[in-house]
């Protein structure tokens, strides 16, 4: 440990000021602030919260039921993330829909669904396109990549998500943000330095490793405690520049644009999606299979959305460790080792 | 699936980088990132090279905490 990092945890362990409410925006920092025992650092009136940044906590149950339609009617080839995989739909998960015969894939990249499709041109495929804007690029560089191949038998099934809205939906919840590193890396920190000047929200960008965690903590935790004005800093420099990545914001300008999106436990949030732009038709698959309205009945005894929005810990919802377990997900917040329930479970 | 994986180029080719992750080796899509070359250390997320990384994180936390004391 450096000098810097001392520092830093100087701050943060001999903290005895006001309570400071701290969100986490995303799944990672709380898995990874659990996984590196930073969680035990901290004094008792800083209270980390866990945020709705996790790409599939926040996926609707809707979503989940679309793509088993493609699986189970349309015999359509699913490749997805491997974590959406268990979780719930209103009846079933893509699991359950594999055991019933349907071909359901994890990948790694998008473009490892284009490569499937290129393959087997009997097959069709379906690429389960979540995530944001740090995911985002990677579906639309396999859109770009299917159209300028002219393959027929690719398409997408998106739920992308933006966090702008999503940061106003949640002001009030926390005293500061930490900024998802990643997201920062594509879209720059204009939105964030806005929510600071422009709606007095404090935050901080914050990158992934122990060092990068405490420092953002600290600084957090020293701002909050010394000014009352509101604050933006980038404490994941190396890897975030302030205008972000503009050949990805370009090419996701190109291929998608933004729609009303529904976020699990937090509803619909408008302009707070992408979609596929008309030039890209052909490969959105809600329009290729010609998809009904589905709309998806989370199970009533999970309260993802309350967790998601700070407003409950996980081990305050009834079914927690009892019912619902990594093993047996009632809700999708215990599905992937990014969500706030499963980072709980494991950890605490 | 939010997790990046920092690696370095060892070849660009064709808007692909063949990268090096700790001794494994696998190309990935460098079509958000120009001027990419050899050497050079980047932030891959689902098979895409996202950002190019500045610094190790040592050197990033005594810049940051600099700024703060
Ligand atoms: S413990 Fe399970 S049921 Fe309860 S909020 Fe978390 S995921 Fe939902």
């Amino acid at each position: 440990m450096n000098d810097s990092m001392k520092a830093a945890r100087d701050i943060i362990t001999s903290y005895d000021g006001k309570p400071l409410r701290i969100m986490e925006v995303c799944g990672t920092h709380t898995h990874e602030i659990f996984r590196l025992g930073i969680r035990k650092l901290l004094p008792p009136q800083i209270n980390l919260i866990s945020g709705p940044g996790c790409p599939v906590c926040v996926t609707a149950v809707g979503f989940i039921d679309e793509a088993i339609w493609l699986a189970l009617e349309k015999h359509c080839t699913i490749c997805t993330f491997g974590d959406l995989i268990r979780v719930p739909g209103t009846e079933m998960s893509l699991a359950g829909a594999r055991a019933k015969g349907a071909d359901v894939r994890p990948v790694y990249s998008p473009m490892d669904a284009v490569d499937l499709a290129r393959e087997n041109p009997e097959m069709q495929v379906v690429f389960l396109a979540v995530g944001f804007e740090t995911t985002t690029p990677s579906a639309c560089l396999a859109a770009e990549a299917a159209q300028k191949e002219g393959l027929r038998n690719f398409s997408l099934l998106t739920a992308n998500k933006t966090m702008p809205n999503a940061y106003k939906a949640l002001i009030g919840s926390a005293d500061a943000f930490l900024y998802p590193g990643h997201v920062n890396a594509i879209t720059g920190n204009g939105v964030c330095k806005a929510l600071c000047t422009e709606h007095g929200v404090s935050g901080v960008v914050a990158g992934f490793t122990a060092s990068e965690l405490l420092t953002a903590l600290a600084v957090t935790i020293k701002l909050l405690s010394t000014t009352d004005e509101p604050f933006f800093r980038n404490c994941y420099p190396r890897v975030v520049r302030d205008e972000g990545n503009p050949a990805a914001i370009a090419l996701m300008n190109r291929v998608m644009e933004p729609c009303d999106n529904e976020w699990r436990g937090l509803g619909m949030i408008p302009q707070s999606g992408m979609k596929l732009r008309a030039e890209y038709a052909d490969y959105d698959a809600r329009l290729k299979y010609a998809m009904p309205v589905i709309t998806g009945k989370p199970n009533p005894a999970c309260r993802c959305g309350d967790v998601l929005q700070g407003k409950i810990r996980p081990c305050d919802c009834k079914v927690f460790g009892k019912v619902c377990t990594p093993l047996h997900p009632v809700g999708a917040c215990m599905v992937s080792d990014e969500g706030a329930c499963a980072a709980y479970y494991q950890y605490s | 699936m939010c997790v990046g994986l920092s690696a370095k180029v060892v070849s660009v080719k064709d808007g692909t980088a063949m990268i090096d992750a700790s001794g494994a080796q696998r190309a990935v899509s460098a079509g958000i990132l120009e001027d990419l070359e050899p050497g050079d250390y980047v932030m891959v997320h689902a098979g895409v090279a996202i950002a190019k990384i500045a610094s190790d994180d040592a050197q990033e936390a005594d810049d940051v905490m600099e700024e703060l004391l």
